[in-house]
Order: structure tokens, then C-alpha cells, then sequence
């Protein structure tokens, strides 16, 4: 069993108070302490968006120039040519791919070459279930749906802090997703306000209920339950450092008021609170367009327009920390290359995913995307999966993460990677 | 002649003899016989209740240990295990749900998935196709209610809450906990989860008719019923596997069609064969074999992942088990392609060709791979049809390794996370020479000494639907809005029929205890106890039979032993003493409590509140600030009964209460 108390070893510690040069307090007491569970010092984040409902790859980044892209889809094609009327242009990327006019915040990052793009990425399981593609691709394991653990759990683990900290996976979601499943630590988090002990309307009641609690689960005689209780104790006292309501983002920063936006508001907050936080969830809805998804705008529009501007809002206001920083996306896959009866797509296999971060090999799109032709599709409808999701996450893991274990990370992976991560 | 009579006779003697000495011997086998070590264990039978009720209940009710060792925990055993207790105030609780005793076609027909009618609300106009490409989603879900609505049908969501609502009454009050709590286990053994929305509509029908009449019986029983489920099928895509070497179509319309068809007829028929299947690959967009039920059916529901099974033999299961998919059901339901033909060519047609139709369940012959198979180093000759899905699962049923694997986490779930291999290899034992009968099992399992030995005492932690139904339970709480419960019991971390992999929650302390999930078990203890949970209501006062305790501590002592019978509490105790004796804080609560309750009326206005209100015992109010603030006397009464709510709250979500 994968023991997540080293730091707790130390015994009755007088933790809290950022320490040292930006340690934790927390840490430099536990070396001090006589079971020193090594120096662990926060390497980098990495915080994953789920796009649930898998994304219209082709519409977020458009091969405009494929003449099938543009018949098989008459009323959803869109063109980089300036003019059009009623219209916003796709802006042209690199002569061939045009990033969705609403996803305009991105382009000076792909500019800079701080954003990559891996288009025709998808799974080898070519399941259009959207149940069973998220499934394997947050379990990572293609073919087998009975591994226990997800793929971002076992990151945890290869990270190798034996849970140093209860923030070191967090997922802002309401319960845990399949991506953190398993025995490595990892905790879902809604609202961080309401990481507390709670009476309402009763502070006092709550002050001497937490006393209290505290106190018992520091002489039950059940090693878990007394060390998770001393850490809970210790992550309330860790997050009330802060007050987290009255969160300030810097640099003049707006996060968009959607779920995607307060999720990753949260997430900076974390990382600023300096728990060590090294891998982050959130998700992103709305992306099953099967009806009239729309062009320049529409729900189409308004989805990566959301998630490119909450993209954005988070890596601003986490100037200072970019250089530990990669945000990455993920969908199940993509859609069908041709538009159904009712002005949406159906159910694909590739789609395309975005990388951010100073590691990243930017400014490129990544992946291959050949010509829509039938005899290119998959299936004779779909955009071929070219690139494993694997590949992609396991590259951004190692280089990132310095987690070298893709035995581990994906189990039955042939390890392949396609250089998305300079490194 | 007289000889031949003799004979006759004695032959029919011997005859009855060995019945009835097989049924003696069936009788007092020792799989059969409840005798329990607990005494050898050193435990009195008021322990030993306790420990037994922990494992087999969702909790003691208040006095139900002394119940339980007054009446002979052998005697009571005895009853769980037919599980057939009477049930009428749960039976009256239940009826106000309509939709959980629906059957599959009937949930189809009430409760849609929304894709499957939002085109027919498009189309007919609920929805207007303008405002929905501007992104009203407004428009379009009151569009969507107006559609269902004119049709009479529901939302799922509807569906699902009365489900989780029967699971949480259940658990709470019915007489045959154990029936229940081995429902859950077996639920969570053969999991399927609502998060896919293709088998969720059918997931109550499989709690219902598949697992929970079959929880103490026969384990291949169980596996077959489930492999035939609508819900399992779905889960793990079964219903979509399908052979290679499909018998040639025109064949089999020739005998489907008879003799006497025209040419031109069977040409059209064919036409129509061809394009449903088009159709169905093309929704598909994948045809032939799905080996994901095969693999789990070995990995997870039988022999378990170092069973000794190999990946050819999960290809080859997969093979023999081609063909077993859903019958259609209800009028926009699963099946539509399938169900013009069955209309067509007719069931008993099909049935000679080898088609099954039972229930929910058709095995497709068109669908099934023909070829030999040999799976585990069995051989299943070429032709087997729907037969040898059945042999492959009986052989699983029975396979050694599947004795071993379930009796482990049988024993997983009612001894602790790490049972003994002495304990696993007897409960095996029995398991194969009952060929998989789940109740002699359970016999061996407290027949033996490690199911009492120290080592099981409090030492499963509980889950936190556990924890919310033992404190329901020990409280004897009345639930008038069970789904409040649910949304608590998902935030502490269980997300009851929404557990995304085919494993099930993992069975085991770690899992469920973590920092985020062990705060809000604290912050529910508090809830119940001080009544913030709507619609949940509990009267401590009567819990004591409505005698004040004479002092603070006194109420800690007297709680504590209440909610947590037959537990050292020594140090429990000492350690919430000192929250109670400081009268500054005590006063500050009060206080506070008092202006809260002020301020929210409505669940301050709780049974506990009115009982005190009512002047019981000739008792000053607690609802009346200013005079506890006046009184010294009464203060320190009314500080006590504030301090009750909050002592419980404690003791709920104190270390103790966690274990069981």
C-alpha cells in the first residue's frame, strides 16, 4: 500500500507558515524531522482540461483549404478569407490550419510559440461511445476497462513525493474523476470556501466542533483515520492562510464567470497558496454539437470561446509562475467530417487537443491531417486518428513532469512520441 | 413370489433410507449449521450482537443489540438469511414511488433519454430551430418539457432519484438489512453505472429483478442473470459483439420465409435485411467482436485477474458469448431495427433458426460466430448457438479460481481489508462443494474464528453510505427527503450508481478516507445532529426516553453509549469533556445557535426544539435566549441541550463512528 503520510512522520509538528525560500513550512519541519521523508520540492504543474462531449476538432482548427472539408460541410464550413460577409475569418495559422475566430486569445501564444496544437489525435479504441472513449482515455488504457487506476493518478505516484502533501492531485470537480482514480492521493474539490468544518451561521460551534475533532482523531488508535485527520486538519489550516473568497487574480486579470473559469480561478489560488499542488483537473462541458453548432458564433463559438479566454485569464494571472506551468486539453474524440441533418456533427474519432506552457513546442500544429477524401477517413466519415493521446500525454508528462515511466503512466503503450514538448 | 414381495419392500426401504439420510446429511452439513465462536473469542453475546450487527445491518437501531442477544444471534441469522421479514412501513414508504417497480419497456416508454427525443421536439416544432442556433438553451429545455410533457413522458432524472431514494429507505428501514447489504455487494461485484447513458434507464430493473432476489442463492444463477441483463449488456458492450462467420443471410431467409415466398418477395426481404444492417453498422460505425465483456466477466465477476485465464481465452469467450444483445423494447426504445424483423418473420421462426427470447434478453443468431471455440483448454464444438454462453458461464461459475475469488471479497467486505488465507481457503472450500451456494459461505464465514478474532473487530471502515445509514439508524432519524441524504453521501466522497469503472468502489479504508472526504464525514455529523439536513429530522431528547441528563457529561456518557453500544469509549469521552466544561464557549454557542435559529426559522424548528419548547419535564425553553441569558440555572439546562445537538455531531463524525 502507497504510504501518503511522509511528511506526517515527523510527528506533532508546528506546521503552517510559508517557510523558507518558498518552501512550505510544513516540508522544511518534516526534514527537520527524525523520519525525513526527503526534500520534496514542487517540480511543475501540469493541470488538465476535460472537454466532455468530445470536440469538433475540425471546426476549433479548420484544414480550410481541404475542398472535401468544405462540401461535406455547406452550411459549417468556415474560410481564412478576409471579407466574407457577416462573417469572422478563421485566422490563418500556417497557410493550411485557421484557429476558430472566438479562439482569438490563443493566437498571440501560438505566435510566441507558447501554444501547440496535435491535430488528428483520438484514441486506437475506436469506440464512439462517449462513456467508453473518456473511460479509456482517462484510465489510459485503450482496450481494457477494468484497470482500477486512472493515468493522472499514476502521475501522482511516479512523482514519487509519497503524498507530501493532500493537494498534490486536486480535482475541481464534485466528485473524483476517472482520470484520479486509484491509491495515489488525490482529492476533488468543488468550492475551496468550503473546505472547512462547518455549522452555518454558527462560528463558534464550528470553532469548537473542529477543536473537538481534532482532538479525537489525535488519540484513535486507527492509523488512518488519525493521520488523514491530522492532515485535513492541517489543509483547512492551510487554505485559511488565505482568505479565498476575496481572491485578487493579478495583472488586472478577469476570469470568465463560467464553471470552467472558477475552476481554474481556483487552481491558481492553490498554486499560489504554494500546498504543493503538481497536478490539477477541471472540465469543460457542451461540446456534443449534434444540433446546429453554429459558425463564427453559436454554441460552438461560445464554447472555445470560453475555453481559450479561461485558458488565457489562468496563464496571466500566473505570470510569475509560467515556468512551471503547462495547461493541456483533452477530448474524447472528435466528429464526423460531414454536418448531420440538423446543422450539428455526429459522433468522429480524431479531433485535436491544446498544449500551453514555456515547454512546449509552439507554434506548430502537430500531428497529420490528410486530405479529407473518403478514402482518407476513417470509416470511410471520420478524421483519422493519426497521433495516440498517449503519445501526447506521456510526452508532456516526461518532459514536464520529468516522469519517465511510460511502462507505468501506459501500460501496453509502444511509447512513440511526436516532439509536441521541446525537451 | 413372497420373496419378490420382500424384496420389493426392502428395496423401497433402502430407497427412503438414502433419501433421508442424504437429507440428514444435506442438514447438518457443516456449511449449514449456524454455530458461532464468538465465546471462544473471548466476546460476551452482547459483543458479540454488536459486532455481528455492524457487519450485517447498515447500523444497530437503538436497543437492537440487546434485542438481538436477548432473542440469540443464531436465531436472528437465521431469519436474515431467508430474508423475508415483513416490511410494511417500508412497503408504505415505497409507494409513493411510482417509477421503481416499472419494468424496462415501461421506463422506456416514461422516461426517454433525452437524445433520443430531442429531434422528435425539433421536428415537431417544441423547439425552435432559430433560437437554438443562437444558443437559447432556455428555449430549448422549456421546448424540451413542453414535448415530453404533451407525450407524458419524464425526465430520467426523475427515474434515478426515486431510485436512489428506495436504495437509501431501504437501507434505513427494512427488517432484512442483510438481504440489503448483500444487494450492495453484489450490485457493486456485477457494477454498472449510470454514467453510461445507454444502460442507466435499465439499472433500477437490474438492482430489482437481477441482483436483489438472488443475493443469498446460487452464484452462477446470479452470473447468468446478470450476462443476460439489459444493464450489463449495455455496460460492457456485449450487445454489440458479433461474429465473423455470420450464417449467409440468404440461407437463413429461406427458412426464415419458407418455401412458398416469391422471388420477388424474398428480394425485398432481402433488400430490407441488407439495409438494417447498413443502418446498424453505420450507427455503430464498428461491427464483429467486443471482447470487453468477456474480459471482465472472467477478470472481475469470476476468476479474478491471476485466475490463470490467458488473452486467447478472453477472445474465445468473447466468441462464444456473440450474439447475446437486447430485445427490443418500448416504442422509441433500443431495437428498432431488430424489432421489424422479429415482426416480420416472427418469433417462433427465429426460434427454430436458434434465436432465444427470454425477457429483456435475445440471443441474435444472425449475430453469433459459429465456429468451434475452446476456452480454458474447453472445447465448444462448431454450432453451439446460444447453449454454449451458457456452458462457458457455468464452467466460470464453478471454476476453483472463482470460489477463491469471491469468498475473498466476501470476506474483504464483512472481516477487514486483509482477511486471512485460513478464511478465504474455507469459505472456497464451501463454495465448491455447494457449487456456489452464497449462503453457505456466509455460514462458514461466521462460523469460523477469524470472523471474531480482534483482527475483524471495528477494523472495516465504514463507506459513506454506511456511515449516513448508521447514523440514520442509530439516531432513529425519520427520512422525509431520502435524496438529501444522497447529495450528502456523494460529497463525502460515494457517488452511489455512478461509479464509472466495471471494479466497483474499491472495498477498503484507504480509499474512502482522505482528507476532503473525512472533513465533510465530520461536517455531516453535525449536520444530522443539529438538523440541518432538510427533511431529515431526528428527536434526541426521546432517544434517552426523553429523561434529561443531568449534566453535560452525563449527556456525553449517555449519548456516546447509545449511538456506539458496546464500545470503550473511556477515551472518547475524556477528550470531548473539555469542549463541554468550558462554560464561556458553551455560552457563545448558545448564543449563537439562538440568533441563528432567529434568522432561519424554518430548520431551526426542529423536533428536538419543539420538544424542548413544549416544556417537557417542566423545563425552560431553549428557543427563548433571553431567559437562559437571566437564568443561571436554566442556562446551564439549555446550554446542555444546545451542547446535545453538537456532542452527537461529534460523536458521528468522531474516529469511533467510522469504524464498524
Amino acid at each position: 500500500m502507497v504510504s501518503r503520510r511522509g511528511f506526517l512522520k515527523a510527528g506533532g509538528l508546528a506546521l503552517f507558515g510559508i517557510g523558507l525560500g518558498g518552501i512550505p513550512g510544513f516540508l522544511a519541519d518534516a526534514v527537520a524531522g527524525t523520519v525525513a521523508p526527503g526534500l520534496f520540492k514542487r517540480k511543475k504543474i501540469l493541470v488538465c482540461i476535460f472537454q466532455r462531449g468530445a470536440m469538433d476538432g475540425l471546426m476549433a482548427v479548420t484544414p480550410f483549404t481541404d475542398n472535401f472539408l468544405k462540401a461535406a460541410r455547406p452550411s459549417l464550413f468556415m474560410t481564412a478569407a478576409k471579407g466574407a460577409p457577416n462573417q469572422k475569418p478563421l485566422i490563418d495559422l500556417d497557410g493550411k490550419f485557421g484557429l476558430h475566430p472566438s479562439m482569438a486569445a490563443f493566437e498571440p501564444m501560438f505566435r510566441e510559440k507558447r501554444l501547440g496544437i496535435v491535430h488528428g489525435i483520438g484514441s486506437p479504441n475506436n469506440t464512439r461511445s462517449h462513456f467508453d472513449a473518456q473511460d479509456f482515455m482517462e484510465s489510459g488504457t485503450p482496450f481494457k476497462k477494468g484497470t482500477t487506476s486512472g493515468w493522472l493518478n499514476r502521475a501522482v505516484g511516479l512523482l514519487g513525493h509519497d503524498g507530501a502533501t493532500p493537494f498534490q492531485g486536486v480535482s475541481l470537480t464534485s466528485s473524483l474523476p476517472r482520470s484520479f482514480y486509484g491509491e495515489n492521493p488525490a482529492v476533488a474539490i468543488k468550492n475551496l470556501a468550503d473546505f472547512n468544518i462547518q455549522m452555518r451561521g454558527n462560528v463558534n460551534g464550528a470553532k469548537m466542533a473542529s477543536q473537538s475533532f481534532e482532538d479525537l482523531y489525535d488519540q484513535t488508535s486507527s492509523g488512518l483515520l488519525k493521520n488523514t485527520g491530522k492532515e485535513s486538519f492541517e489543509a483547512i489550516k492551510m487554505l485559511q492562510k488565505t482568505d479565498v473568497k476575496a481572491y485578487k487574480p493579478e495583472n488586472n486579470v478577469v476570469y470568465p464567470a463560467t464553471a470552467l473559469g472558477n475552476s481554474l480561478k481556483q487552481i491558481a489560488q492553490l498554486i499560489k497558496m504554494d500546498v504543493g499542488l503538481e497536478v490539477a483537473f477541471a472540465e469543460s462541458g457542451g461540446w456534443d454539437t449534434h444540433f446546429n453548432q453554429g459558425k463564427d458564433t453559436g454554441v460552438f463559438a461560445r464554447n472555445v470561446e470560453d475555453l481559450s479566454t479561461c485558458m488565457m485569464a489562468f496563464w496571466n494571472d500566473l505570470a510569475r509562475y509560467q515556468d512551471d506551468l503547462t495547461v493541456m486539453t483533452m477530448t474524447e474524440f472528435g466528429r464526423t467530417v460531414a454536418q448531420n441533418g440538423t446543422g450539428g456533427t455526429d459522433h468522429g474519432r480524431g479531433s485535436c487537443n491544446f498544449i500551453l506552457g514555456h515547454s512546449v513546442n509552439g507554434g506548430l500544429v502537430h500531428g497529420v491531417v490528410n486530405p479529407l477524401s473518403k478514402e482518407n477517413l476513417e470509416d470511410g466519415r471520420d478524421l483519422a486518428v493519426t497521433t495516440d493521446f498517449r503519445s501526447v500525454f506521456s510526452e508532456v508528462a516526461d518532459v514536464h513532469l520529468g516522469i519517465n515511466n511510460d511502462k507505468i503512466l501506459f501500460p501496453d503503450f509502444d511509447g512513440k512520441k511526436i516532439g509536441v514538448m521541446r525537451g | 413370489m413372497k420373496s419378490s414381495v420382500r424384496n420389493f419392500y426392502w428395496s423401497i426401504i433402502l430407497f427412503c433410507a438414502a433419501i433421508l439420510l442424504s437429507s440428514f446429511v444435506r442438514f447438518v452439513g457443516p456449511a449449514s449449521k449456524i454455530a458461532m465462536p464468538y465465546k471462544k473469542a473471548g466476546l460476551t453475546t452482547e459483543q458479540a450482537a454488536a459486532h455481528l450487527l455492524s457487519r450485517f445491518t447498515y447500523g444497530a437501531k437503538p436497543g437492537q443489540v440487546q434485542e438481538v442477544a436477548k432473542m440469540g444471534l443464531e436465531k436472528w441469522l437465521t431469519e436474515q438469511l431467508k430474508g423475508d421479514e415483513k416490511d410494511n412501513t417500508l412497503d408504505d414508504m415505497l409507494t409513493k414511488f411510482d417509477a421503481i417497480n416499472m419494468s424496462n419497456t415501461e421506463v422506456e416508454n416514461t422516461f426517454p433519454r433525452t437524445p433520443s427525443i430531442r429531434k422528435f421536439a425539433i421536428d415537431e416544432g417544441y423547439i425552435n430551430k432559430d433560437s437554438l442556433a443562437k444558443g437559447d438553451r432556455k428555449n430549448e429545455r422549456e421546448g424540451l418539457e413542453a414535448y415530453m410533457k404533451a407525450n407524458g413522458y419524464r425526465p430520467q432524472q426523475e427515474l434515478f432519484r426515486q431510485f436512489f431514494s428506495q436504495k437509501i429507505l431501504r437501507a434505513a428501514y427494512s427488517e432484512n438489512q442483510l438481504r440489503e447489504i448483500m444487494t450492495d455487494f453484489w450490485f457493486n461485484h456485477f457494477n454498472v453505472a449510470l454514467n453510461k447513458p445507454q444502460c442507466a434507464a435499465y439499472v433500477p430493473a437490474y438492482e430489482r429483478d437481477i441482483i436483489r432476489p438472488n443475493v443469498f442463492g446460487d452464484f452462477q444463477k446470479l452470473l447468468l442473470q446478470t450476462a443476460k441483463s439489459p444493464a450489463m449488456l449495455l455496460y460492457l458492450d456485449n450487445f454489440t459483439s458479433s461474429g465473423n462467420n455470420v450464417p449467409a443471410q440468404d440461407q437463413s431467409m429461406d427458412m426464415m420465409m419458407g418455401a412458398n415466398a416469391t422471388p420477388a418477395q424474398k428480394k425485398r426481404a432481402m433488400e430490407r435485411m441488407e439495409k438494417v444492417k447498413q443502418q446498424a453498422q453505420q450507427k455503430k460505425g464498428q461491427g464483429g467482436l467486443n471482447e470487453n465483456y468477456a474480459r471482465e466477466v472472467m477478470e472481475l465477476h469470476t476468476m479474478g485477474v491471476d485466475g490463470g485465464y490467458t488473452q486467447s481465452d478472453v477472445t474465445q469467450a468473447a466468441r462464444v458469448l456473440t450474439g447475446w444483445t437486447i430485445a427490443p423494447m418500448g416504442k422509441i426504445g433500443y431495437g428498432g431495427a431488430v424489432k421489424k424483423m422479429i415482426d416480420r418473420f416472427g418469433e417462433s421462426n427465429l426460434q427454430q433458426k436458434g434465436f432465444v427470447f427470454d425477457g429483456d434478453f435475445m440471443f441474435n443468431m444472425n449475430r453469433h460466430d459459429n465456429g468451434e471455440k475452446v476456452v480454458l483448454g474447453h472445447k465448444f464444438p462448431a454450432g453451439g448457438g446460444y447453449d454454449e454462453g451458457v456452458e462457458l458461464l457455468k464452467m466460470l461459475a464453478h471454476h476453483a479460481s472463482t470460489a477463491k475469488f469471491i469468498s475473498k471479497k466476501l470476506a474483504v467486505r464483512f472481516v477487514n481489508d486483509t482477511p486471512p488465507t485460513s478464511l478465504v481457503d474455507k469459505m472456497a472450500k464451501t463454495f465448491s462443494a455447494t457449487n456456489g451456494d452464497i449462503k453457505s459461505v456466509l455460514i462458514t464465514m461466521v462460523n469460523s474464528p477469524e470472523f471474531w478474532s480482534k483482527d475483524a473487530l471495528r477494523e472495516k471502515t465504514k463507506s459513506p453510505f454506511e456511515l449516513a445509514m448508521s447514523a440514520v439508524r442509530g439516531l432513529d432519524a425519520k427520512i422525509d427527503r431520502p435524496y438529501e441524504l444522497y447529495t450528502w453521501i456523494n460529497k463525502m466522497g460515494q457517488q452511489m450508481y455512478y461509479y464509472q469503472a466495471p471494479t466497483g468502489f474499491p472495498d477498503n479504508g484507504q480509499y474512502w478516507i482522505n482528507t476532503g472526504s473525512l472533513l465533510n464525514r465530520m461536517n455531516f455529523g453535525l449536520a444530522l445532529a443539529t438538523q440541518r439536513i432538510p427533511g431529515v429530522s431526528l428527536n434526541l431528547a426521546a432517544l434517552n426516553n426523553n429523561k434529561e441528563p443531568e449534566s453535560a457529561e452525563a449527556a456525553l456518557v449517555t449519548y456516546s453509549k447509545i449511538i456506539m453500544p458496546e464500545r470503550e469509549l473511556t477515551e472518547t469521552v475524556a477528550r470531548l469533556k473539555p469542549m463541554l466544561n468550558d462554560p464561556n464557549l458553551q455560552h457563545k454557542v448558545a448564543t449563537a445557535a439562538e440568533k441563528n435559529n432567529a434568522a432561519v426559522p424554518k430548520p431551526a424548528d426542529t423536533t428536538m426544539d419543539m420538544d424542548m419548547k413544549a416544556g417537557r419535564n417542566g423545563k425552560a425553553t431553549l428557543g427563548d435566549g433571553r431567559k437562559i441569558n437571566q437564568d443561571p440555572v436554566i442556562k446551564q439546562k439549555a446550554g446542555t441541550n444546545t451542547m446535545l445537538a453538537q456532542v452527537v455531531g461529534v460523536i458521528i463524525g468522531s474516529p469511533e463512528f467510522q469504524r464498524k
